[in-house]
């Protein structure tokens, strides 16, 4: 938990360590620093710097994610592939942050981190009351509903290899994509150090036994939603949370979009998109036809990833890597999400 | 539980919960603080229900496999049964714990083109109606 004092000792590192980046600056000082508690991921903070350079004063907006060290997902979010993501997406028209510097030293802030650029806008999170009803009354108004395919399929339709992302590796032809995907969740539950539900083992076997062909490849994010999305005046103005990013068949983003797990009893997608909009609107951006039994596959997946989440973040709170009691109380979530799994399987 | 307090531990921790939510979360000011003492009564109350539950929900889940294995032994003694499920069924029987059924469940997949699509939805479906009820079960405490 972090106390004034410590915010104070963190601020004045990152002035420091500004400082070095901008050898010419003078009088820098950091206003308006906020520590972000979004997620259990990595540490955020915004801020402004304002300073003096060949007489000239400037300003620019800042936002430094730092590694905890026992992040969820710490496993396949390392901060040096976000900062090549974002630097390989800066030339493309996907809205995403200007990305600064990154740190592997931990010397500097005791862990590493990256600096990017602060993008303007507001990401409200669509779990409380306050963010659904932001969304409720962006849907209604319409634009925003749009704004949100419309990112989905540029984010689709880039050209991922002049990008430069090739890096983040590229599956093979057939259903390789989709194996690749059951294994990297598999890891996850087994890291958790759990044992596995027999619900669990069933639909490991299921996802392995029906893992879909690919018919392309596109940047894939991972997890788009509302809530890792930065909107400003009705549009999406950043993609944030690139820690899931695979280049991949752009069908799983696609049934992220149409999982329920995303829209909690709301009848709009992501708590903002009519279905049948978002449906038109995406196909007709991006040439792609949604192909609702491979989206019913990676529904399925998504029920593997929630539990494996969940049961990783229970096992942080049980192996002492974390107080944060939030982690202890998704051990309960497992349930829900196993039910979900054994109803799409039949049961 | 110790004899020098008259509690039963579920009881023990459903007032600890209540303590937890209804006085000393509601007087913390800062928030994350206050997040964690609503959290801990959350989990307080999730394992009162769990540990109250805990010698009844063994026991069907005992039970079951019980029954399973019983169900699955005349459907599984044939020559064409592989081996290798022939002993997953076994050690259910033997076992009667979790792992023992996970260890059946990914052998009817990995025996899935000798047993026939029709065998393994058979087989398959006689366990998941097992797996249904203790579902079923540990959401009457996850809820």
């Amino acid at each position: 938990m972090s106390t004034p004092d410590h915010n104070r000792d963190v601020t004045e590192r990152i002035r420091q360590y500004i400082q070095t980046k901008l050898p010419n600056a003078t009088d820098l000082r950091l206003e308006a620093m906020e520590r972000i508690a979004v997620g259990w991921s990595h540490e955020t903070w915004l801020f402004d710097a304002h300073w003096t350079e060949s007489g000239e004063s400037k300003t620019q907006g800042l936002c430094l994610r730092r590694d905890p060290g026992n992040a969820l997902l710490r496993h396949f979010s390392d901060l040096g592939v976000q900062f090549r993501v974002l630097q390989s997406l800066a030339s493309t028209p996907l809205p995403t942050p200007k990305p600064y510097w990154y740190e592997s030293d931990t010397s500097i802030l005791d862990q590493p981190f990256l600096v990017m650029e602060k993008v303007a806008g507001t990401c409200p999170s669509p779990w409380g009351s306050a963010g659904r009803k932001f969304y409720a009354e962006a849907a209604a108004r319409g634009a925003l509903p749009k704004s949100f395919t419309q990112t989905l399929a540029a984010l689709h339709s880039l050209d991922w290899e002049a990008a430069g992302l090739s890096f983040l590796g590229v599956p093979e032809s057939g259903n390789d994509f989709a194996l690749r995907e059951v294994q990297k969740w598999c890891e996850l539950v087994k890291l958790s150090q759990l044992e596995p539900h027999p619900i669990l083992v069933d639909l490991i076997g299921w996802l392995k036994a029906n893992a879909p062909d690919n018919q392309r490849l596109t940047l894939v994010h991972g997890a788009y939603r509302t809530g890792n999305l930065l909107i400003d005046n009705d549009e999406v103005s950043a993609v944030l949370d690139w820690e899931l990013q695979v280049i991949g068949d752009p069908m799983y983003d696609v049934a992220y979009v149409l999982t329920d797990l995303n829209r909690e009893g709301s009848e709009l997608l992501s708590h903002l998109v009519e279905r049948d909009a978002f449906f038109r609107d995406y196909e007709q951006a991006t040439g792609i036809e949604i192909d609702e039994a491979v989206c019913q596959y990676y529904g399925m997946l998504y029920q593997l990833r929630s539990a494996a989440f969940w049961m990783s973040a229970a096992g942080l709170y049980a192996s002492g890597q974390s107080d944060d009691i939030r982690l202890a109380r998704t051990a309960w979530s497992v349930p829900f999400v196993l039910e979900g799994a054994a109803r799409a399987l039949g049961y | 539980m110790a004899d020098y307090i008259k509690f039963a531990p579920d009881e023990l921790l459903e007032r600890l919960a209540r303590t937890l939510k209804k006085e000393i979360g509601p007087a913390v000011e800062e928030a994350y603080p206050k997040t964690q003492a609503f959290m801990a009564a959350v989990v307080l109350q999730k394992l009162a229900g769990q540990l109250r539950l805990a010698d009844e929900h063994a026991a069907a889940r005992r039970r079951d496999l019980q029954e399973l294995a019983e169900e699955l032994d005349p459907l599984t003694v044939s020559q064409d049964t592989p081996p290798s499920l022939r002993a997953a069924v076994n050690t259910v029987r033997q076992d009667l714990d979790t792992a023992s059924v996970s260890d059946l469940i990914e052998t009817l997949y990995a025996t899935r083109s000798e047993l026939g699509e029709e065998r393994f939805a058979d087989l398959i479906g006689r366990v998941r109606t097992r797996l249904r009820a203790r579902i079923d079960r540990e959401m009457v405490y996850a809820a």
